[in-house]
């Protein structure tokens, strides 16, 4: 699967658990970038995303999410 | 007793140990030698600056020039005190003003307070060494931390050199053994006293403190420095064991040697799990005020099992020495065996009293003879009982204060800030558990449904974050319970998970 495919879910994903309709991700957005992402909502936001794509991640995959970059190569290496 | 117990023995360390690891910050490592001599440049600027008062703000970043700042700060005599740059800049100014602080230290670029004289400490060129501890009388105080107070405003615990001195000779009496090949967690932000543990404890045994970056993911930051540092010792917070549950059989840290558990209630279940991710690990449940100087009383668990507990938390333990534990009922008596009331703690830890607040002090400080002598308590707003041999269950909170990652909140400042936004519309904060089983906040406000966004910027203004509610309702009338009162437990009932 390709990364334009998997973009628009993965942003519904994103506005569902930041409460934030309008929220555009891209590649280089990291937690600094989006208000409230903390620990918890980081902890909600895998669950959602593993829901969404029906995949489970790793703590070591969690490890190296630093940014939405990093989440898509992961995503789409378990698809 | 603070050079004695802290300043000494660090001295010490870098007289030894000069050329090993002091700090392990973002994956960069910095020799004990190293921060001596940050250190010491700090001391320089500290002394040829023109401020008269004795209470320093620290702007708490995550770097070498931060924890070296609290050192500086102590071999000059005066005390530190945490701002936190990610709280909102109003809350600090109201801490500035409170502690009459007239200068700041602070490790980045930006001018946070500009009213404020600030040192850019990592600006400053080291000259010469200077690790002389001048003879500072241990009544000086050595920090102040805010926490949240009903009326709105922070309140502040100021802790005297002694009691950090007392709590370091107490600590090493319970068995922990640290020494310079160790490799600790410091997972806590300095604004929060479990730091200070985290950080004193290895520098004065020359190990090695590795720190989170405040811009990473917490839980799984700390489960990448076990695994690839492989740590040997760390206090945490069972909220973020918590985190890490649904990974548990991924995890498996046999270099850890000893865990601390603290900053709120234990769940031996989840206790129970852990402690087969980290095999080697003796595991402790430490309990504590910041009152009382970071812990006060602990317990020992037994991996075997057997481990005492009351609905499914972990006992607290018994006091540690040179403290003294009484429960007292509602008019103060002293309470027997397993009779339930409010936990009391007396001893050298205890602060002298609230930063300016003899009102608030004369509340929760009292006098009482016990043993033959007149001591002083701190009445902890705890529920407990202490069983036939001695350990404290601890049963809930007394008053409508809770924890949130392991920070004490008053769900009271965050109606009064409510009220002030909404111009005194009634508002209630609940605390409820999430579907991982973490405390959150919800509020609800006396009112036809509206738009909250503007509320939502007015307490992210006001407040820390972890202070935000993370779900805010709205009714037209707030059902009330048979004494006439708010029912906080039918509105808790609403509550969406």
């Amino acid at each position: 699967m390709e990364e334009k495919s998997i973009m628009p879910e993965l942003e519904q994903v994103f506005r569902k658990v930041f409460n934030n309709e309008s929220l555009i991700i891209s590649r280089g957005m990291s937690s600094n970038d989006v208000d409230g992402w903390n620990s918890l909502n980081h902890m909600i936001l895998v669950s959602e995303v593993e829901k969404a794509f029906s995949i489970k991640l790793k703590l070591k995959d969690l490890n190296k999410m630093h940014n939405v970059g990093d989440m898509i190569d992961i995503i789409l290496s378990k698809l | 007793m603070f050079n004695t117990n802290i300043l000494h023995p660090f001295i010490e360390v870098v007289r030894n140990y000069g050329d090993n690891n002091a700090f392990c910050i973002a994956e960069k490592f910095y020799t004990y030698n190293e921060l001596a001599r940050h250190i010491s440049k700090i001391r320089k600027a500290l002394k040829s600056s023109n401020h008269r008062g004795k209470n320093i703000g620290l702007v708490a970043n995550d770097d070498i020039e931060t924890y070296a700042s609290i050192f500086s700060i102590w071999f000059e005599g005066f005390a530190y005190v945490p701002l936190h740059p990610q709280q909102p800049v109003e809350r600090n100014l109201e801490i500035i003003s409170q502690a009459e602080i007239d200068l700041v230290l602070c490790s980045g670029n930006n001018n946070l307070f500009s009213n404020v004289q600030t040192i850019f400490t990592s600006h400053l060129e080291f000259e010469e060494l200077n690790l002389v501890s001048e003879p500072i009388p241990d009544d000086a105080l050595a920090y102040i931390l805010f926490t949240s107070g009903s009326t709105g405003k922070p309140k502040g615990v100021p802790i005297m050199r002694h009691n950090i001195g007392a709590f370091m000779k107490s600590f090493s009496e319970v068995g922990i053994k640290i020494n310079h090949s160790d490799r600790c967690l410091q997972c806590f932000d300095l604004t929060f006293d479990v730091s200070i543990q985290s950080f004193l404890v290895p520098l004065t045994n020359g190990a090695c403190t590795y720190t989170i970056p405040h811009d990473q993911i917490k839980y799984s930051y700390v489960y990448g420095l076990l695994e690839d540092h492989q740590l040997t010792f760390g206090a945490m917070a069972p909220s973020m064991i918590r985190y890490l549950r649904p990974y548990f059989e991924e995890i498996n840290v046999p270099s850890l040697r000893y865990n601390i558990l603290t900053a709120e209630a234990s769940p031996l279940d989840l206790v129970t799990e852990w402690s087969k991710c980290i095999p080697n690990a003796e595991i402790y449940d430490f309990y504590g005020p910041t009152e009382a100087t970071i812990y006060c009383t602990y317990y020992k668990i037994n991996k075997k099992g057997n481990n005492k507990q009351f609905n499914g938390m972990l006992s607290i333990g018994k006091a540690m020495s040179g403290l003294t534990s009484i429960i007292i009922d509602e008019d103060g008596n002293i309470q027997g065996a397993n009779q339930k009331g409010q936990l009391c703690i007396s001893g050298d830890q205890l602060t002298p009293g609230y930063w300016k607040y003899p009102d608030k002090t004369a509340e929760s400080f009292f006098e009482r003879e016990w043993k033959g002598t007149i001591k002083r308590f701190y009445k902890t707003g705890d529920s407990c009982f202490i069983d036939n041999e001695g350990d404290i269950m601890y049963t809930g909170r007394l008053d409508y204060q809770v924890k949130i990652q392991g920070f004490r909140i008053e769900l009271s400042e965050i109606e009064y800030h409510t009220r002030e936004c909404l111009r005194g519309q009634n508002a209630v904060a609940v605390a409820f558990e999430n579907k991982t089983g973490n405390t959150e906040i919800a509020l609800f406000v006396e009112d036809e449904k509206t738009d909250s966004s503007a509320l939502s910027v007015y307490l992210k203004s006001k407040m820390p974050s972890y202070m935000i509610p993370n779900k805010i309702y709205y009714n037209k009338k707030f059902p009330l319970n048979s004494n006439g009162k708010t029912d906080r437990n039918m509105l808790k009932k609403l509550i969406k998970l």
